[in-house]
């Protein structure tokens, strides 16, 4: 098994971070993971995205001409990035802040409106979390437990308390989820 | 909270003043028989090469890591790997030779600082490793080497007989530096030095080959060039080109004789690096003439893609 994915947005949308915890899960599960990022030299505004490998096998290029799987944030990223989902491949879109419809007919698309129920829910944080619960209904590429232990791993010891509210995110993400 | 590693070992970490003061430090340190290494990227390693200079010309062990970034100047802080030159032909002036080491992956990255510590004391000679801003921000697992104690005083002494360490009474002191007005005596120190570097091409040479046994056309590459061209490799085999991959893990010394080797099996070779055209040199060197090699390569911070390179294969080599 493996699973070509990349996470593409702005940067301050806990792109990169929700890659770590994909990888750092994916570690957990035994998988060979190769986390590679790409973003200008601005921590926030500019685009900002992620390559994730989980493989069973050692993992050659962390470029790739296309991948099995785009999650996609902001307009710039679906206007990059959805002609390099493989034929067959899944294409995961936030709503919010995309105005163009996906015309690709050879993929599956799902949209998930993780913004709106981060600001519903008043916590805008958790938006990365949402997206990844949604991708892991999909695609359950990790189990659950792994995916609390690569939380752990890559969230500061301070931060260890909101461990249960990124849980319950993920939890709500895998809801909201629906294919287009 | 456990103890975090330099607070049990004794290690110094020191953030310098600047690069020439660092490479300085390292100087001074290693002067001392100590393990001694400083990091920087593109630039920051320009500003190190006199300091570098003068450590091979005063036969100091030390690790010296470059995470090449887009030059020339000041250039980006995207990946590159323009520094090839800079390292294996030189850097700072006069005749001396790197032992340069090229990670593929984050776990090499991790594996070659014990390994270029080893090989800089054995021969008495700075090692480098030579990154690239991939590797440097890409995160791979990693089995971390055995951990081994540090080297107590009676151990360093005995083992780096060379070091200023305090002189005892009754020899003579040990004087480390690069200066020598006497010609005649600095021809000698040159020849010694060359005749190292020979035992260093002789037995250093470290490479990787993929899917090279049956190959009719190949690919080198470096580090993480190396990545992306086995999947080149493999892409290129499900289309029926019977492609390899041969991956320089040390640049200097440089596998020169197994390039020349499949020199007589090969029908042509690409170098594929992301500079203008520079470890292509040394491979034409290694070939002789004897088969096409041409060079492909992305500049100032771009990398290329799987596509790219093999689509620039059949355009150079196999058309």
């Amino acid at each position: 098994m493996k699973q070509e994915i990349i996470i593409a947005g702005f940067g301050g949308q806990g792109v990169l971070s929700m890659g770590k915890i994909l990888a750092y899960s994916g570690l957990m599960e035994g998988k060979e993971v190769t986390w590679m990022p790409s973003y200008g030299p601005e921590q926030r505004g500019g685009t900002a995205n992620v390559t994730v490998i989980l493989s069973d096998k050692p993992i050659s290029s962390p470029i790739l001409n296309e991948y099995d799987i785009a999650i996609i944030l902001n307009q710039p990223s679906l206007d990059k990035f959805e002609s390099k989902v493989k034929p067959g491949g899944i294409l995961i879109y936030d709503g919010y802040g995309i105005h163009t419809p996906i015309t690709r007919k050879d993929i599956k698309v799902y949209r998930i409106d993780a913004m709106d129920t981060a600001t519903e829910m008043e916590n805008p944080k958790v938006f990365n979390m949402l997206i990844l619960g949604g991708l892991l209904k999909i695609r359950p590429m990790v189990q659950m437990g792994n995916v609390i232990k690569g939380l752990k791993k890559s969230l500061p010891e301070r931060h260890h308390n909101l461990i249960p509210m990124n849980e319950a995110a993920i939890l709500k993400g895998m809801e909201i989820i629906k294919e287009v | 909270m456990a103890e975090k590693p330099w607070e049990q070992t004794g290690m110094v970490i020191l953030q310098a003043e600047s690069e020439i003061a660092a490479i300085n430090m390292v100087y001074g340190g290693a002067g001392t028989g100590k393990k001694v290494m400083t990091s920087s990227s593109s630039p920051g390693v320009s500003l190190k090469q006199e300091g570098i200079s003068y450590m091979a010309g005063a036969e100091l062990p030390c690790l010296i890591v470059n995470v090449m970034r887009g030059g020339p100047g000041l250039g980006t802080i995207q990946p590159s790997q323009a520094d090839y030159f800079q390292t294996v032909k030189g850097g700072g002036h006069g005749d001396y030779r790197l032992i340069t080491l090229a990670p593929a992956s984050v776990q090499e990255m991790a594996d070659f600082v014990g390994l270029g510590f080893d090989l800089a004391f054995k021969y008495r000679n700075p090692s480098i490793i030579l990154a690239d801003g991939i590797i440097g921000q890409m995160m791979e697992k990693v089995v971390l080497p055995p951990f081994h104690p540090r080297r107590t005083d009676e151990q360093i002494e005995k083992e780096c007989p060379w070091a200023a360490r305090g002189k005892k009474h009754g020899r003579r002191p040990n004087v480390i530096t690069s200066l020598e007005l006497d010609p005649a005596k600095m021809e000698e120190n040159n020849l010694r030095f060359q005749a190292k570097y020979r035992q260093i091409e002789e037995q250093e040479v470290r490479y990787e080959e993929f899917q090279c046994k049956d190959a009719e056309y190949l690919l080198v590459a470096f580090g993480s060039s190396a990545r992306i061209c086995q999947k080149v490799v493999e892409n290129a085999r499900t289309e029926g080109i019977r492609l390899g991959l041969l991956r320089p893990i040390t640049l200097w010394p440089f596998p020169s004789d197994i390039i020349a080797q499949y020199a007589n099996q090969v029908k042509g070779m690409l170098s594929v690096e992301l500079n203008a055209g520079q470890m292509v040199e040394d491979i034409r060197l290694a070939v002789n003439g004897k088969v096409k090699v041409e060079h492909f390569g992305r500049l100032g911070g771009i990398v290329f893609t799987p596509d790219e390179i093999l689509e620039a294969l059949k355009v150079k080599i196999i058309r």
